[in-house]
């Protein structure tokens, strides 16, 4: 149960990458290590979920409050490489219609 | 080099020391040993075993009284007697949380009871089990004087204490919506506004809403972010999704829940859960919806309580019966 | 005999230990008694020396009602403790469920008071009575 985070400020958004699971063990490392970013204004978070094996509901809390967040600074989040099991989990709790999700690894930039 | 790797020679090093001549600095690295040993968790009865296995390599050169050695162990196992009361103190404090809790348990038992609607036309069971003491799961019946038996089904994110209180939230504003007939969807959108007004942002709630209407046999109902059901098709044999989307509640005041509804027939039946029930894991992984299915399937003849009772007895084996999360599951079969 | 020893660096919690031993042979503790009490001492002896940076331990015999003991008196002009409350708790020092520390030794003792203000020091009395 293990989870590691890696940050990087680039330019033009800020992006994470996530490997392992998400739970209630790791969440609060997960909420303490991204929040701080997504308080500053105007401020875009892009997350590499590709590694993710696994995301309870206290990790998708997490996503929640992030996205709340980012858009009470009129910041924005983005989901990438999502697999398909938490592709449902975000259809499923309708956030994949209100956030900018995509299956897609982001490539480049 | 750890440790335990060099303890043995220190301990024999601290032991030849104070046979020499009895000084109390002796005495003072063996209570420095003592917190070592403590911190590698060294056992008690492995302290004994070096003590003599030192005594018997010193004895070689030396015959005189082992006497002194018994002082240098006596201040090792100084330790293991501070450890030891701190630990039963802990305990205590341990049972009075634990007794607050149970208290509290069963205050949530009482308040979140809900009674089973007695309808002619529908056989109904409910199985909900806590993964520890309070349960972050929520079911509630209510039926009105027209004949509709509502149903709902709720998951506070989280488990235990946080999630229970959170829960008694919620409870207090179903019972406070005006009196009347409610549509799922209305329910769905009040509950909303409460909650996205009271609860902290990270946390939030999914809810799945039904409302069996008695006299058209048509279930209607939303679902706020919720695990979907199943319904079970009595002619064909097969099971469908419940199929419902719409946002958790509590993360944007102003969303609107859609409605659906489902028309039921003699022996159909309708299976609501919570995500304890889909997300169960194994060793090996999640169980698989067809998995899972199948369990249903095997007992769908029976009485719903029965089903409910045996499904969960089914997954509660395949866990190792160590629930990993909360664990609700809903049955309504139409019998007339 | 000098009923006090100044804590100024490691070794003179050894020397508060002896002191403390001598005292309580005089008294006529038994052996486990008397390791608890050098074991009381080195604890807060080492308190002294971890945290105020310099202070003293005197040891002498104390005298109630129909009973005779020991008294330990740690004493430093230290920075104090803040949250006094905190450290009484089980499970707070440092070394958390070792079961040593502040909680350990007075666990050890019969009587333990403290006193501590931030910024101006910390005054400790643990008392052993002979059984
Ligand atoms: N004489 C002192 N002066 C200032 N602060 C002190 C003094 N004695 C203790 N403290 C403070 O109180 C805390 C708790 O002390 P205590 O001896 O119970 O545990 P510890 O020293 O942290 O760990 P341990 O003794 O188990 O190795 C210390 O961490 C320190 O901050
Ligand atoms: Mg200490």
């Amino acid at each position: 149960m293990n989870i590691t985070i890696d940050v990087k400020e680039m330019e033009q958004y800020t992006k994470v990458k996530i490997v392992g699971e998400i739970d209630a063990y790791t969440a609060p490392k997960l909420r303490e290590t991204i929040f701080p970013y997504a308080e500053k204004k105007n401020t875009k978070i892009v997350i590499d979920l590709s590694e993710v094996s696994y995301m309870d509901s206290t990790g998708l809390g997490v996503f929640v409050g992030l996205f709340k967040s980012l858009n009470a600074n009129e910041g924005t989040l983005q989901l990438t490489g999502l697999s398909e099991r938490l592709r449902r989990l975000f259809d499923i709790t309708g956030l994949a219609d209100i956030m900018n999700i995509n299956s897609e690894v982001e490539g480049g930039v | 080099m750890g440790f335990r790797d060099v303890m043995h020679e220190k301990y024999k090093e601290i032991l030849e020391s104070y046979m020499e001549d009895q000084n109390e600095q002796a005495l003072y690295l063996s209570q420095k040993f003592s917190r070592k040993s403590i911190e590698y968790k060294i056992s008690p009865e492995e302290i004994i075993s070096i003590h003599k296995t030192a005594l018997m390599e010193l004895e070689a050169e030396r015959s005189d009284s082992v006497m002194p050695s018994f002082d240098i162990l006596l201040e090792v196992m100084m330790g293991y007697g501070l450890a030891y009361r701190e630990h039963q103190s802990l305990r205590t404090i341990q049972q009075e949380l634990k007794s607050e809790i149970e208290v509290a348990a069963n205050m949530q038992q009482t308040l979140l009871g809900t009674q089973i609607p007695d309808v002619d036309c529908l056989d109904i069971g409910a199985i909900s089990v806590p993964a520890r003491q309070m349960s972050g799961d929520y079911y509630h019946f209510v039926q009105d004087e027209q004949g509709a038996v509502s149903v709902a089904i709720a998951d506070i994110i989280g488990k235990g204490i946080p999630a229970a209180l959170c829960m008694s939230m919620i409870k207090y504003s179903m019972d406070s919506l005006p009196e009347g007939r409610h549509e799922p969807y209305q329910v769905l959108e009040s509950l909303n506004r409460v909650v996205e007004q009271n609860v902290d942002p990270t946390m939030f709630i999914t809810m799945f809403y039904g409302m069996y209407n008695t006299i058209n046999h048509t279930f209607y109902y939303s679902s706020a972010g919720h695990e979907p059901g199943f319904f079970y098709n009595h002619e064909t044999k097969e099971f469908e999704e419940l199929y419902a989307k719409g946002l958790l509640l509590g993360v944007d005041k102003k969303t609107k829940y859609r409605q659906f509804e489902k028309r039921v027939d003699v022996g159909d039946v309708i299976l609501l859960m919570s995500d304890g029930v889909t997300e169960c894991r194994t060793e090996e992984g999640f169980i698989e919806v067809d998995t899972l299915i199948g369990y249903i399937e095997k007992y769908i003849h029976l009485e719903a309580q029965e089903i409910a009772n045996k499904v969960y007895k089914e997954l509660e084996y395949l866990q190792d019966f160590q629930l990993r999360d909360d664990f609700t599951l809903i049955i309504l079969k139409r019998i007339k | 005999m000098d009923s006090c020893v100044k804590i100024i660096n490691e070794w003179d919690i050894v020397a508060a230990r002896q002191l403390g031993r001598n005292v309580a042979k005089d008294l006529g503790f038994g052996t486990v008694d008397q390791a608890r009490i050098t074991t009381a001492i080195s604890e807060l002896a080492r308190n002294i020396y971890l945290y105020a940076g310099q202070g003293q331990v005197c040891i002498e015999k104390t005298e109630a009602v129909g009973k005779t003991g020991l008294i330990i008196i740690s004493e430093d002009q230290g920075p104090g403790i803040n949250d006094l409350r905190k450290v009484m708790e089980d499970g707070f020092s440092t070394s958390g469920g070792l079961g040593a520390g502040l909680p350990g030794v007075k666990r050890l003792v019969d009587e333990f008071t403290i006193e501590s203000n931030p910024g101006e020091g910390t005054l400790i009395k643990a008392i052993k009575w002979l059984r």
